[in-house]
């Protein structure tokens, strides 16, 4: 694979941009909440404009990975500061940059401990953004359990609706599955005999026996696929979502949740292709009936969050489903189904936030005639919906259609099984707008205040990137192309 | 298969104009002009018109086209498979662009008086312009993937503008139901799609309707594509089973029920089959089950339009037994006198509906009776050109419907089965007869003393200026509409021959020679059915109740539209939210989270067992260990 070394460290940079938020946050007096807020939006508005950026300026024509950077820094162990970009981990790079900003200003009237708020999000953020662009085996499981940990944190102090429970449900799960990833780590690089953690090392066909991927790659895919919410280990997602605050929501669907089915692609793809090739039927099996399971529960909620948490379930079945078809349309759609559903999830949520501060309740019995009251935020919830339905000309429709595909020709019932859930989540998705968007207005939500412009920021970003892959989707697909391309050029099957 | 040309650049820039413009107004009224009514109807009337006056020079201009003109450009591309977008001019799309872009004109228009008080007029004049866009560009796509796109955006403008009122509950329900019940449809429509694209390797449809089928597919698979695909019309074009979401469609403003819900989106699924006509024709298992299903709704929904009183919901029914008779003619193999009908059932259905929108403007009521007792007969524009478009529907002379549907009684006329033939006439019947209770139950109210007394007509539509200028801005659209259903019977040669011109060479029609007889019966069919529409509800000592209300089992029957709604709610309530959804749901709470739970409590719960050990008794543990050492001794002993 070509590597091309960056000038300018600009993932790096990335990560700098993150940690120096945090410290200066930590250093920061507690009870100057604005200068905090202002700091974090702008730390955070640099990790945007840098991912923005590596995203227009990598060179799809020459491919492989780039703006590259090594530091060697355990050698005898072969561990290194290896960081690097292609087209699988800039979608990735930017939907964390968009979902990270956006949440930042999402939490804009928080209160309560705020100093501690945003430094826990810098630091699980800055987990993320490594976990995307790590090349190293040992760094990016670093950077996947410090993503992890400020979860607990965030969930328990900040949540509402059983945070206890939910937040310690959460991270037993995820440390469950990084209970998981650790020894498959070890294995791999014990039994390559390379002393390294070095993934391009690592990937050279013939390192591996078929044995041995396909020891590995079981790992993996559930240690990851507890992140990724696969059937039947979802179930802390929906239970974290309600309980998380928004911006938390926001993250942790728009992107925590994406880290597992990278890290199925970059790990235990890219490592253990004939463990991939060996499992997928597995995976698909498990993805279908994560769709399919994900909108009948999804459709008898009665919390606004829990639906949306089991929408999430049903579309993070679609990542995997698109995975476990082993063509480059599965992956591509993959991919891009992983941007389109962080970002449309990213909306809902902070749409239902903002629904959730006004009228105290997510109980969708006791909402309704929200469009009357507060039609902005009405319309982004709406717009939401629609996303997540799978409406042409926005972002999800796209990335369904190509899993769909591939699905449809691999595995022909449960590609049909998927698209006829398309149906129900229609149901549930317009169900939920109806009960709550719609029917006469309510008078005790009359006098609320409707988004305004500052607190519409987000939301307007939100939408636009919806739309605008929504309406031009080569600009994602021509980028993941040049991953995926290579990566299943060069199977060994 | 005929090579398609590519446009010149006049052509390009008409089309390309044509279909941009009203999404560029979508666009505008959504996030600009919001709050500036006036401009927001502008700016959405001045794109629909400039696309109705390309889609007209387009169709002037290639009225003598021989090859089809296509131009697409690559949307999306990934792996081997190429998303492209860009149109296919030739006869039937440029005949369905103008229908599209002269009916949305002309409702937009209308709509002006209709919708002039209402508070979500910028709002509304968006929808129009989302709408217009994607049926725009529904009827001029190249391939079906295309299609399938904008068929889903019509979809979604229809649920938007069905549930415009999203205050009524009812309304909202009506929006949800009918993209749910269109999915559903799609959904099958979408497996179609795909299976077409694995077997023949991509989805253009010259390419399809060439009929040049690489040799290895089995022709089950084709009908079973086709069959699929059909699901999508079944689906949009409301026919059986999936016809109950249209009535409810009603709720919507009426200016929307007569763009979409009777004049083009509805229609777009006749359309798909005029498009598909050849691919379709290949099966004839498939085209059999059409014209069950076409001729299945027509009776049905025929038979629910006896009995309703609400004037838009009998020509909801109408609508969908129209677009039945439609799809009975496309699948007897008449792909022009299809198209035709389709043709002049927008103009007049369209008509009927712009007619009963001043109605209910006026009287704020949708029964047809208390709009007669209100004085309905008074409004004379309305009213006339209620009657023409009726006329035209019951299929009389000279009204463009007569000839429409003789063309296609005349293919039904060339089956072999006789039993094609006898439902059309039989339809025939019904569509005069519920089309004249109509008419006559307004024309000639009967004073009843229970109701209200009646309203003065002269003082609710004369009242204000508002008013009376709202009723000219709708009434202009009408006479226009009115005209159209005079002349547009005579046109019937040069378009049929115009349909053919490319079509020719892929479409096999039957001449139809049809018997001297049969126009004749027709008619006559025709004349009883308003004959008895006149005995029961026209004349003066009339008791204005139809023979089907004096059986009131079937009455409830129709009335209740054959039950199929209590069966869906049926199978929603039980299948769906009381079966899976419930066992799905018990099982997540119970079985997945519940076991992993009691996982979590197990493993505390053995762990306080085994922290025993450290401080439990001590003669316990030494008389354990005593235990132990003594069974392995005498194990190690005598082994």
């Amino acid at each position: 694979m070509p590597i091309a070394y960056a000038g300018f460290p600009f993932l790096s940079a990335i990560l700098l941009s993150c940690v120096i938020g945090l410290v200066t946050i930590l250093f920061m007096p507690a009870a100057q909440h604005r200068r905090i807020k202002m700091v974090s939006a702008v730390c955070s508005g640099i990790t945007l404009v840098i991912s923005i950026y590596l995203f227009l300026a990598y060179d799809k024509s020459a491919g492989g990975l780039q703006f590259a950077e090594r530091i060697a820094w355990v050698p005898s162990l072969g561990i290194s500061y290896f960081n690097a970009a292609d087209g699988f981990s800039l979608p990735m790079l930017l939907l964390t940059g968009i979902v990270f900003f956006t949440a930042v200003l999402t939490m804009w009237e928080l209160e309560t401990r705020v100093k501690e708020f945003f430094a826990l999000v810098f630091l699980l953020v800055a987990g993320v953004f490594g976990l995307f662009m790590a090349q190293d085996l040992f760094f990016l499981f670093v950077w996947f359990d410090v993503s992890l940990f400020p979860m607990y944190l965030l969930i328990a102090v900040w949540g509402s609706t059983r945070k206890e429970y939910a937040a310690m449900k959460l991270t037993l799960y995820l440390l469950a599955g990084s209970a998981l990833i650790l020894p498959g780590i070890i294995y791999l690089v014990v039994k390559s005999g390379l002393s390294t953690f070095d993934m391009l090392a690592l990937m050279q066909p013939g390192t591996f026996t078929p044995f041995q991927q396909k020891l590995a790659f079981l790992l993996f895919f559930i240690g990851f696929g507890i992140l990724a919410g696969v059937w039947p280990l979802h179930t802390w997602s929906p239970v974290g979502h309600v309980a998380a605050p928004t911006a938390v929501s926001m993250i942790h669907a728009g992107v925590l949740m994406k880290i597992g089915a990278f890290g199925i692609l970059r790990v235990g793809i890219y490592l253990c292709p004939l463990g991939w090739q060996y499992w997928a039927p597995l995976m698909a099996l498990l993805a279908t009936v994560g769709i399919v399971y994900g909108v009948f529960v999804g459709l008898a909620q009665t919390d606004l969050k829990y639906v949306i948490g089991y929408s999430s379930v049903s579309h993070m079945g679609i990542v995997g489903l698109g995975l476990s078809t082993l063509t480059i349309d599965g992956l591509n759609g993959a991919v891009f189904q992983m941007f389109a559903h962080g970002v449309m999830t990213a909306l809902f949520f902070s749409s239902v936030g903002y629904i959730y501060d006004r009228t105290h309740t997510k109980a969708i019995a006791e909402l309704g005639g929200l469009s009357h009251s507060m039609p902005r935020a009405a319309s982004f919830m709406i717009l939401a919906a629609l996303a997540g339905i799978g409406v042409p000309c926005l972002a999800s429709f796209w990335a369904e259609l190509m899993v769909f595909i591939a699905a449809f020709k691999v595995y022909p019932l449960y590609g049909t099984l998927a698209v006829c859930a398309l149906v129900v989540s229609a149901l549930f998705m317009l169900r939920v707008v109806q009960r709550t968007c719609y029917g006469p207005p309510r008078s005790r939500y009359a006098q609320l205040p409707d988004v305004s412009f500052k607190l519409g920021i987000p939301r307007i970003i939100l939408a636009t990137v919806i739309i605008t892959f929504g309406f031009f989707p080569s600009l994602m697909y021509t980028m993941i192309q040049t991953a995926s391309l290579p990566l299943m050029g060069g199977l060994p099957w | 298969m005929t090579i398609p040309v590519p446009p010149d650049t006049l052509t390009l820039t008409a089309a390309l104009l044509a279909v941009l413009l009203p999404l560029l107004s979508f666009g505008m009224i959504m996030l600009v002009f919001r709050h500036r009514r006036r401009l927001c109807a502008r700016i959405s009337i001045g794109a629909v018109s400039v696309s109705l006056l390309c889609a007209l020079f387009l169709l002037i201009d290639h009225w003598h086209l021989n090859t089809p003109i296509r131009h697409t450009a690559t949307w999306m591309v990934s792996g081997r498979i190429t998303v492209s977008v860009g149109f296919l001019l030739d006869p039937i799309s440029l005949l369905m662009l103008t229908i599209v872009a002269a009916i949305s004109f002309l409702v937009q228009v209308y709509s002006l008086g209709y919708m002039a008080h209402d508070p979500g007029f910028s709002r509304y004049y968006g929808f129009m312009s989302l709408f217009a866009w994607a049926m725009l560009c529904l009827v001029i796509s190249p391939n079906l993937l295309q299609l399938y796109i904008f068929w889903e955006l019509v979809g979604l403008s229809s649920y938007l503008l069905i549930g415009f009122w999203y205050q009524k509950f009812s309304a909202s329900t009506a929006g949800k139901k009918a993209f749910v019940m269109t999915r559903l449809g799609d959904v099958a429509f979408f497996l179609g799609l795909l299976l077409v694209l694995f077997n023949l390797g991509n989805l253009d449809i010259l390419e399809m309707n060439a009929g040049r089928m690489p040799l290895n597919i089995p022709p089950a698979t084709i009908t079973l594509a086709a069959v699929l695909i059909f699901g999508g019309i079944i689906g949009k074009s409301a026919q059986f089973p999936l016809l109950t979401w249209l009535p409810d469609a009603m709720e919507g403003p009426t200016p929307v029920s007569a763009l979409l819900h009777s004049a083009t989106m509805v229609a777009a699924g006749v359309f798909l089959f005029g498009r598909l006509f050849p691919f379709f024709s290949q099966s004839s298992g498939a085209m059999t089950f059409f014209l069950f299903t076409g001729t299945t709704s027509m009776l049905l929904a025929a038979t629910m339009a006896m009995v309703s009183r609400d004037i838009k919901q009998v020509w909801a029914y109408s609508t969908i037994s129209q677009l039945g008779f439609m799809i009975m003619g496309l699948s007897a193999g008449g792909y022009a006198a299809g198209i035709f009908h389709l043709t002049t059932h927008a103009g007049f259905k369209a008509l009927l509906f712009l007619c009963s929108g001043v109605f209910i403007h006026i009287f704020e009521t949708n029964d047809m009776f208390a709009i007669g007792r209100a004085g309905g007969r008074r409004l004379k524009v309305p009213m006339a050109c209620m009657a023409i478009a009726a006329a035209a529907l019951a299929g009389l002379p000279p009204f463009s419907g007569f000839f429409s549907k003789e063309a296609i009684m005349g293919q039904l006329a060339q089956m072999a089965n006789p039993l094609w033939l006898a439902a059309g006439l039989l339809g025939a019947f019904l569509t005069a007869y519920y089309a004249f209770r109509l008419i006559f139950v307004i024309l000639f109210p009967r004073r009843d003393d229970t109701d209200r007394p009646p309203q003065n007509a002269h003082a609710a539509h004369a009242g204000n200026d508002g008013h009376r200028r709202a009723y000219r801005q709708m009434a202009v659209p009408l006479i226009v509409l009115a005209t159209v259903t005079l002349v547009l019977g005579w046109g019937q040669a040069g378009l049929e021959a115009f349909l053919m011109r490319t079509a020719a060479s892929v479409v096999h029609t039957a001449e139809a020679h049809p018997a001297a007889w049969l126009p004749y019966t027709a008619l006559g069919l025709a004349l009883a059915g308003i004959l008895l529409a006149w005995v029961e509800f026209g004349r003066r000592r009339a008791a204005q109740i139809g023979f089907v209300e004096r059986m009131p089992r079937v009455h409830r029957l129709f009335a209740e539209r054959w039950y199929l709604d209590h069966f869906y709610r049926r199978f929603l309530e039980r299948i769906i939210y009381g079966g899976i959804s419930a066992l799905c749901t018990r099982n997540d709470r119970r079985v997945i989270d519940g076991g992993l739970d009691a996982l979590g409590r197990s493993t505390v719960a053995a762990s306080r067992r085994l922290s025993l050990l450290h401080d439990a008794a001590l003669q316990a543990r030494m008389m354990l260990i005593f235990v132990v050492m003594a069974l392995l001794s005498l194990y190690f002993l005598f082994a």
